[in-house]
């Protein structure tokens, strides 16, 4: 039955070679831990990407209780935790991972850097997973903001005054990110929110797809 | 030889597939149990609410009482106003929720001119008796909701929402 | 298996040479017999590190729940604030005198500036053909450079820092109601005590008064001969005074 619907998709879409390509495609072995154990250097792109779906996955289901708002947003992030169940466990996820993907991430951008793999042909993939780094660390400016608790606001306090000090146009990007000159409050929970879980997501996921297609085209680098 | 080499790569998927499920089962099940949390929670409440209604006041003829109590929604906490039908029968006081069992309309009683010891509910036209029967034919399919009673210093008190009693 | 119709596809990532048949990256190409299929071979190994990791993360989920501090107050000034570990170097830089005051936007701009535009630009940075760490030594001595100062910056922000006073100046305070015509409560407003400890005993300059698990004749004690960082003798009143105040404090708790 099921062959059967595969053969009919199959027969329109011809599918099966681009399935057939990711499962085919040969990896060397100097990158396998299984065959030279110092290869685990190479998987940490693999585990920045496992902990980035935890963190999408996470956040989905946080945003079920979350509410970005001044009054409620403590007080759902409490009750999300406290009371709900696996609560812990979910919020857990999501704020270890977010220290977890950097730390990954920070270890991957070293084993490309002493590898010497960002030598050409692969400069452009180089400067994509730069710009996924810094799309990350944004991911966790803007997420230390939304528990709305006391480190969050003033620590957000102190990086928005960093943005404001950038010459001629600071002051702009501060009321850009902020929502007011003055205040830090209801709309800057409403934007960081939205940052965090509309915007750079999006970058996010549009810079992995070039990242994940440029290693297809280019291989992964040779050993040393 | 070829049959050696075909069980070995069935091996391979089998283990994939189970530390792939392992991964995905570590990661999803906290989050469905997070998701459904409101399906397992335990609803509270039931506590009686006093009313202002004086117990001696109430008649055979339905009034509505007002009660004021606190819902807490989650991390929401509010002040909630309800009310009941409430009615003598005898001794017995009854009182009966006025929410439709149709779409959850409130009903009024005497609300339909020509029904005037009925139940009528706006939206669509649904009846039910005093005793909270639906009359046939009507678009609701149950009785109404009864709340538990009970008195206090003369005054009347409300309780939780329980499925009607007196119609069988 | 080929099950394909021999259809086109716009946008096809697939790495193919002209003749439309797959070919190997050259890199590793020279090395055949070494290669190993994607499916299943060589992701279940990478899968088997991945559950590995993942085990190590739900440990750690579970055995330190994610901090929460308490609600956000924009009144309260005396909250020292600290980013997120990863922003610590960044902190800790602009407490410098070259990279702050006058001099901010060297700290806040020019110096992280510098830094993300040569880590983007690395491979027109360095372009010579050689990979060994080795064999480049000028790219892997700034990248070196660069580490050893981002450790060294965390580690100063980490040492300077009062992590006992940041652990008490977020800390969740459950409120508990104050019985503000309660005698005790009369001698703790008329004494200083409350210019550290708070209108409502949440703290301050001291920590709160809440939950202290103090007996009245340690409260009286500390009254007199103080305790950390607050000196003897802030007390001075009767000792009658100082019993209901006593037993003011030790009779609040929360809950």
């Amino acid at each position: 039955m099921l062959n059967k619907i595969y053969d009919w998709v199959d027969e329109r879409l011809d599918i099966t070679p681009i399935w057939r390509d990711i499962a085919d495609h040969e990896v060397p072995e100097h990158v396998n831990p299984a065959h030279h154990f110092s290869a685990f250097v190479y998987c940490f792109g693999g585990l920045t990407f496992f902990v980035t779906v935890i963190q999408i996955l996470s956040g989905m289901f946080l945003t079920m209780y979350y509410v970005p708002d001044v009054v409620n947003a403590w007080k759902s992030v409490y009750y999300l935790q406290n009371e709900v169940g696996a609560g812990e466990i979910i919020r857990g996820m999501h704020h270890w991972g977010a220290s977890l993907v950097i730390v990954m991430m920070f270890l991957h951008t070293l084993r490309v850097f002493f590898t010497g793999s960002y030598k050409k042909p692969r400069e452009l993939n180089w400067i994509v997973g730069v710009l996924i780094f810094a799309v990350i660390l944004g991911l966790g400016f803007t997420g230390y903001l939304l528990p709305w608790d006391m480190k969050a606001l003033f620590a957000t306090k102190v990086g928005i005054e960093i943005a404001a000090s950038v010459p001629f146009i600071g002051e702009q990007i501060k009321i850009l990110l902020a929502g007011d000159s003055t205040i830090l409050g209801a709309q800057t929970l409403t934007r960081f929110f939205a940052i965090h879980v509309f915007f750079l997501p999006a970058a996010l996921l549009g810079l992995l797809a070039a990242h994940f297609i440029m290693i297809r085209r280019q291989g992964i680098s040779g050993p040393l | 030889m070829s049959n050696n080499r075909v069980s070995r790569r069935q091996f391979l998927n089998y283990t994939l597939t189970g530390v792939g499920g392992f991964m995905a089962a570590g990661m999803l099940m906290p989050m469905v149990r997070f998701a459904v949390d409101p399906v397992l929670a335990k609803k509270g409440g039931g506590d009686f609410v006093l009313t202002e209604q004086k117990i001696s006041e109430l008649t055979e003829k339905p009034v509505k009482v007002d009660f004021t109590y606190e819902q807490v929604d989650a991390w929401y906490k509010s002040d909630v106003t309800d009310n009941a039908w409430v009615y003598k029968d005898g001794d017995k006081i009854i009182a009966l929720s006025p929410v439709c069992k149709h779409l959850g309309c409130t009903v009024n009683w005497g609300g339909d001119k020509k029904e005037p010891n009925q139940f009528y509910c706006p939206c669509h036209s649904g009846r039910y008796e005093k005793n909270g029967k639906n009359v046939p034919k009507t678009p609701p399919l149950g009785p109404l909701d009864e709340f538990q009673v009970k008195e206090k210093d003369g005054y009347l008190m409300i309780g939780k929402v329980v499925p009607n009693t007196m119609v069988k | 298996m080929h099950k394909g119709k021999g259809m086109k596809f716009v946008g096809d990532s697939r790495v193919q040479d002209k003749k439309g048949q797959k070919v190997y990256p050259p890199d590793y190409s020279e090395y055949p017999g070494k290669n190993e299929p994607f499916w299943p071979d060589f992701l279940l190994k990478e899968w088997m590190v991945g559950a590995v990791f993942l085990i190590g993360y739900l440990i750690l989920t579970v055995a330190h729940p994610s901090p929460l501090e308490g609600q956000a107050d924009p009144t309260n000034t005396s909250y020292i604030p600290l980013p997120d570990w990863y922003f610590l170097f960044l902190y800790q830089l602009l407490k410098y005198e070259f990279a702050s005051g006058p001099y901010n936007i060297i700290g806040a701009m020019v110096i992280p500036g510098i830094a993300f535009g040569a880590l983007l630009l690395v491979p027109f940075l360095d372009r010579g053909p050689e990979r060994r760490p080795l064999k480049r030594p000028l790219p892997v001595a700034f990248m070196l450079l660069a580490l050893a100062s981002m450790i060294f910056l965390t580690w100063e922000s980490v040492a300077n820092h009062d992590w006992a006073a940041a652990k008490r100046q977020g800390e969740i305070v459950k409120e508990v109601k104050i019985d503000e015509a309660d005698p005790g409560y009369a001698v703790y407003s008329k004494q200083s005590c409350i210019n550290c400890h708070g209108d409502k005993l949440q703290g301050g300059a001291g920590p709160k008064l809440i939950d202290t698990g103090l007996s009245d004749k340690e409260i009286i004690k500390i009254a007199h001969d103080g305790v950390g960082t607050m000196p003897a003798g802030q007390y001075k009143g009767s000792d009658e005074d100082l019993e209901k105040l006593a037993k003011f404090i030790s009779g609040l708790k929360s809950e």
